[in-house]
């Protein structure tokens, strides 16, 4: 890197070394103090933490939840972005648009509108009674099948956009050279198109996953308070219970904890040219 | 002829907007300004709409309302300890006013600079700052699946319920009030909160939701999710103003509540303008105002006739407002931590 690059960097970095690290080393230093004066350093939140099965189960579900939503963001984004990629260039301004429109509105609204769909006066109850598949609404809100749902389509856009990005980048011709050697379009599919958009689905998976475990808005108003996941746990302790400390400490094992996994995932990247090659 | 503008010139002007932008904002502005925490919903609307043009009409000064819950306003008046306060004026519910008083948050009330403070029944007189309402909590019922209002908070026990009842989590007061008034009908008391939570167990086949936050507890009013529920008096006069279905029963164990004040912060930046605008909120014309609906505030000046919703199971007259009963925040307070955890452990699915 030259040094004309490096000041180029300098603005960001500075802002990042004001706005973010020095906050996170207040956290940090919080999370080992008995008070939030910070006037004696104590690990005892830690050990509060990793010596209860209650938080263990509450990162855990956390955790579990972000795979989950993940994994459906991906069974559904993967087609739409293969089919945006391989559509005319004025249909896929329309299909771009379509994925976009979600990040356009608030995603207190978003959430606020799957509500109204997934309640027991919804449009999904509505129409189930309807068509007499049941006779008393099904319970959709509050349940984590409805958090993940919600999540998925929340965070959809993060999860078509990285794979439609590498997908458009790469060679056309070599689905034809595929094709034109036999294989047929699950073959090519499976064989060339999905090693190549490798790296792009792996990079809407970072995003999603971390979207996902963090969506304090989304798990709180479709998950309600009898789903305790990580950010509402946070959010109870620092402004419920006023336990600064507490709070900081699991938002730093919550901060490893997603560090973790998209540390693995990042680890797929590295497989993906054996994955491409063969 | 061409005006050039040098780069230089372009960023010297960008930098010098930039500084601007962080004068304070009283050097431009005629007058004075005072910023002042509201709760959101019932709250900040009647607060905008009678509150501040009573404020401005008296003092010139103009007020910018801060939209905050009670405990996110502490947390912010910790975090800002030793420096510049967020606002100058708080609005808080009981428990928050004891932690903030402890903490060396908020000034003592100046009684001599304010007119009304006097007016006050005594219960609502305060040396941390007056009290400006009560809050009081009973059966939250919807009318249209509830024909006869229910009586006893018992009620939501009964297994015709089953999935249709309600409940907020404990980082609200309403959850915590509910789950002391449960203890006390339960005979337990501060020290022993085993009543509450074995009668919380014992609820969980009924309860069809918890809501997170109040404003997700008012969407399960809207969205008819649930039918019956511990609620706010004031909410559900709020809900009721916007045509959802919902009722509110005062058990026949009595009103049980809260008081509701304001507070001049410690290191304000208009001290006596904080101390106009509460005085303008114990005002006998702002009261009266903001006791009509939708809002339903519940006066605490002497002056103000107790009349509307309020009359109809609460509280007739001042005695029978002074009489509500509340709650021993003082050995609540230091448990609500615990509270909240218990909670989270035990009353899931």
């Amino acid at each position: 890197m030259q040094s004309g690059d490096l000041k180029l960097v300098l603005p960001l970095a500075a802002l990042f070394a004001v706005f973010f690290i020095a906050p996170l080393c207040v956290l940090v230093v919080m999370s080992l103090s008995t008070d939030a004066e910070m006037h004696r350093l104590t690990v005892a939140h830690y050990v509060k933490f990793f010596t209860d099965a209650f938080n263990y189960s509450i990162l855990w579900n956390t955790i579990v939840l972000g795979v989950k939503a993940t994994l459906l963001c991906l069974l559904f984004g993967y087609p739409i972005a293969w089919v945006c990629s391989r559509a005319k260039s004025r249909w896929q301004a329309v299909l771009l648009f379509l994925v976009i429109l979600p990040i356009m509105t608030s995603v207190v609204v978003r959430t606020f509108s799957w509500i109204v769909i997934l309640g027991r006066q919804g449009v999904l109850n509505q129409i189930a009674m309807g068509l007499g598949l049941t006779s008393e609404p099904l319970r959709l809100l509050f349940t984590e099948f409805g958090v993940v749902i919600v999540l998925a389509q929340v965070q959809m856009p993060l999860m078509v956009l990285p794979i439609l990005t590498v997908m458009s980048k790469t060679d056309p011709n070599l689905a034809d050279a595929s094709r034109a050697l036999g294989a047929g379009e699950w073959r090519t599919l499976w064989k060339v198109t999905l090693p190549l958009s490798l790296p792009g689905v792996i990079a809407g998976c970072i995003l999603t996953y971390s979207a996902s475990v963090t969506a304090f808005v989304t798990q709180t108003l479709i998950g309600g308070a009898r789903l305790v996941y990580m950010p509402l746990h946070i959010y109870q302790q620092a402004i419920g219970a006023n336990n600064w400390p507490f709070a900081a400490a699991i938002s730093i094992i919550f901060m490893f904890a997603v560090l973790i996994v998209v540390y693995l995932l990042n680890l797929l990247t590295q497989v993906t040219p054996a994955a491409a090659k063969s | 002829m061409t005006n050039r503008i040098s780069r230089r010139h372009l960023l010297g002007a960008g930098a010098a907007l930039g500084a601007a932008s962080f004068l304070p904002v009283s050097g431009f502005a005629q007058g004075k300004h005072l910023v002042a925490a509201t709760f959101p919903g019932t709250w900040n609307e009647a607060h905008r709409q009678y509150l501040a043009p009573a404020f401005t009409k008296r003092t010139g000064a103009s007020v910018t309302q801060s939209i905050l819950l009670g405990n996110d306003q502490l947390s912010r008046l910790i975090a800002a300890k030793g420096g510049k306060p967020p606002f100058d004026v708080a609005l808080f519910d009981r428990p928050q006013v004891l932690d903030a008083a402890k903490q060396g948050l908020i000034a003592e009330y100046p009684v001599a600079k304010s007119a009304n403070y006097k007016d006050l029944l005594p219960e609502f007189q305060d040396k941390w700052g007056p009290c400006i309402s009560m809050q009081i909590i009973g059966i939250g019922y919807n009318p249209k699946k509830i024909k006869t209002p229910p009586k006893s908070w018992d009620a939501l026990w009964d297994p015709q319920y089953k999935g249709r009842v309600g409940l907020t989590a404990l980082n609200s007061q309403l959850g915590i009030a509910f789950l002391a008034e449960i203890n006390r009908l339960r005979g337990g008391n501060e020290g022993n909160f085993e009543p509450a939570f074995k009668a919380l167990r014992e609820l969980l086949p009924n309860v069809g939701a918890i809501g997170a936050n109040l404003g997700a507890y008012a969407t399960l009013w809207q969205q008819e999710q649930v039918d019956i529920a511990p609620y706010n008096f004031n909410f559900v006069q709020t809900l009721k103003g916007k045509d959802v279905p919902v009722e509110l029963s005062i058990p026949t164990t009595g009103p049980v509540g809260w008081t509701t004040s304001m507070h001049v912060v410690v290191n304000a930046a208009e001290p006596d303008l904080a101390v106009q605008y509460i005085d303008t909120h114990l005002d006998p014309v702002v009261q009266s105002a903001m006791l009509k609906p939708p809002y339903d505030v519940i006066p605490t000046n002497s002056k103000v006739k107790l009349e509307g919703a309020i009359t109809n199971s609460i509280a007739k007259s001042h005695a029978d407002l002074a009489k509500i009963r509340s709650f021993e925040w003082e050995k609540l307070n230091p448990q609500r931590g615990a509270l909240i955890e218990r909670f989270n452990r035990e009353i899931k699915l």
